[in-house]
């Protein structure tokens, strides 16, 4: 576990000392705080059906930022480290493969965890400010950060493995990206399908990632999406284990 | 230190080391010599346990590693060829971050880092990103690294590439330095080094190890050991007739060259153990032929690692 903690401390170092991970913070951020400002004056507009959360989550242009997020989080994990052969130095070491992936692995969490914390405070800000005249559903909100953590880790799992395929940094973005961009689609294909096909509906509720984040946003919390992305999340990432020592014993 | 049996790894289409068995023993310098492609890294990169071996075993200091790989490692200081490093880090912190990596904490972590500093010269550059470094500091912050745990066993992998001569001696006299408290395997090209650093060679060529014995039995093995050159003013032809006609010489042959005022250059192959060159001084005196020069050729390192490597 010390092992661990050290390859952790190490990796979550090399994330905030690097460019890229001030980018995509810095763009997230403006991203969120514009997606979060449109929320409150399309409220303000008019009564809405859906809630501040659910707008603030899951608008059209979620899925324009959402996906391209994790692979510029993950690109540079296990790629920077087979291009500049540190990853023989470290393996050299008494450190086992497990040990390093989940190291690095979670190191993405956290930053993912990172990303999202500025939102919740805005939250925070507009319910001091409404002080009680409108409430903002916290089940939603829950909810919201829930399905957003369990998705996270499934998707972060993806780019690792993307990551540990390549040696270059600009293909294991691109690999991570179609792999999540898979994975968007056949969810879609699939609720298409079972708008006329009711044999499509249980397939539905484990894998359409867009239906998951819609009914986690408006509050109802299903178990069968947590156990499909954290049975997902540990399938892949033993997949990633499996093609770093692959790797390894090919080099 | 290390015993080695039966070592095999074949890679898709070829096989990179092929049925090695070798020891090295506690306290021994051994350079671990081949062309390029030989398999010195592929072996060494199983003996740190970063590679599985597709046969045979490897034990370092008694731990296997490829069972007990992570026993093994803490015994083993491993500088790989191309010096990794990550480049973001600062010199002190990259030591810190490697020392406590190999099981190092609190104190030990800082006297130990602190001490490899001195002992490599990286005082001065400690709080220089790595990614500043010249090549040479490069290299020291590997050895740093190799050094950090305080290993049974250090394995350097060429630890000398790439760096200018004044570099190359600096590095040297430090491994002669570390050699009265680590066994070592080096790997290098530069042949004159292992002479000057080495007890004993071991050549590797195309996965199989041609020679293992200590550097001066090795040049003595070499076929141009036992032989004189001879340079006198004399013909040619009754030249060779007459250093043939003496005791212990097997054969005398003129060397061809342009005419250079008579002087003419015979190479002499000798009887095992004979010494001639007496004799050969009288000839001279006595047949009237001024001599200039009668040297008996030492045979070097490279001069073995060329007949070796060039064999087949």
């Amino acid at each position: 576990m010390r092992t661990f903690f050290i390859l952790l401390t190490k990796e979550l170092r090399s994330f905030f000392l690097s460019p890229v991970a001030w980018v995509v913070l810095a763009m997230f951020m403006a991203i969120c705080g514009l997606s979060f400002s449109w929320s409150i004056n399309i409220l303000r507009e008019k009564p809405q059906d859906q809630s501040i959360v659910q707008w603030t989550f899951v608008p059209v242009w979620f899925w324009l930022y959402y996906p391209f997020l994790f692979p510029l989080i993950t690109m540079r994990l296990f790629a920077e480290e087979q291009k500049l052969g540190t990853l023989e130095s470290l393996l050299t070491a008494p450190v086992r493969t497990w040990q390093v992936m989940l190291a690095k692995y979670f190191s993405a969490v956290i930053f993912y965890v990172v990303l999202w914390l500025p939102v919740l405070a805005y939250f925070g800000i507009l319910t001091w400010i409404l002080r009680g005249k409108v409430e903002i559903p916290q089940g939603a909100l829950m909810g919201s950060y829930l399905i957003l953590l369990i998705t996270g880790l499934f998707h972060l799992a993806l780019g690792s493995l993307a990551s540990a395929l390549t040696k270059n940094q600009i293909i294991a973005a691109i690999l991570g990206f179609a792999f999540i961009l898979l994975h968007f689609l056949i969810g879609v294909f699939v609720m298409q399908q079972a708008q006329d096909h009711q044999e499509f509906r249980p397939i539905m509720d484990y894998v359409a990632i867009k239906g998951h984040i819609e009914s986690f946003a408006s509050g109802l919390l299903d178990t069968r999406p947590m156990v499909y992305y954290t049975s997902g999340t540990l399938f892949i990432l033993m997949l990633t284990h499996q093609v770093l020592e692959y790797r390894r014993w090919k080099s | 230190m290390i015993e080695v049996q039966h070592l095999t790894k074949r890679f898709v289409g070829r096989t990179a080391v092929d049925d090695v068995s070798f020891e090295v023993g506690k306290g021994e310098v051994v350079g671990f010599l081949g062309p390029n492609g030989a398999g010195k890294s592929t072996t060494m990169r199983m003996l740190t346990g970063y590679l599985p071996a597709t046969m045979g075993t490897a034990r370092v200091a008694g731990h296997d590693v490829f069972s007990d790989s992570i026993r093994a490692r803490r015994e083993i200081g491993y500088m790989p060829e191309s010096v990794p490093l990550y480049d973001e880090m600062r010199v002190v912190e990259y030591l810190n971050f490697r020392a406590a990596l190999k099981g190092l904490r609190g104190r030990a972590v800082k006297e130990n880092v602190g001490r490899v500093m001195d002992l490599t010269g990286l005082k001065d550059v400690q709080r220089k990103i790595v990614a500043s470094l010249s090549k040479g500091y490069r290299q020291r912050l590997g050895l740093a690294d190799a050094l950090v745990h305080r290993p049974r066993l250090l394995i350097l992998d060429e630890p000398t590439n790439g760096l200018d001569p004044n570099q190359i001696r600096q590095v040297r006299s430090l491994i002669a330095q570390l050699s009265t408290e680590h066994t070592i395997l080096i790997s290098t090209h530069i042949l004159t080094e292992v002479e000057m650093v080495c007890r004993r060679v071991i050549i590797i060529h195309r996965g199989k190890i041609r020679a293992d014995d200590t550097p001066e039995n090795l040049a003595r093995s070499s076929r141009s050991a036992g032989m004189l050159t001879v340079e006198m003013k004399a013909p040619a032809e009754e030249g060779s007739e007459a250093l043939q006609g003496l005791a212990g010489i097997r054969r005398a042959t003129a060397v061809p060259s342009a005419a250079n005022g008579g002087w003419q250059q015979f190479e002499v192959k000798l009887d095992t153990g004979a010494d001639p060159r007496e004799e050969i001084a009288e000839l001279t005196r006595g047949r009237g032929w001024p001599l200039r020069e009668l040297r008996a050729n030492q045979a070097t390192l490279e001069d073995v690692f060329v007949e070796i490597t060039q064999r087949d």
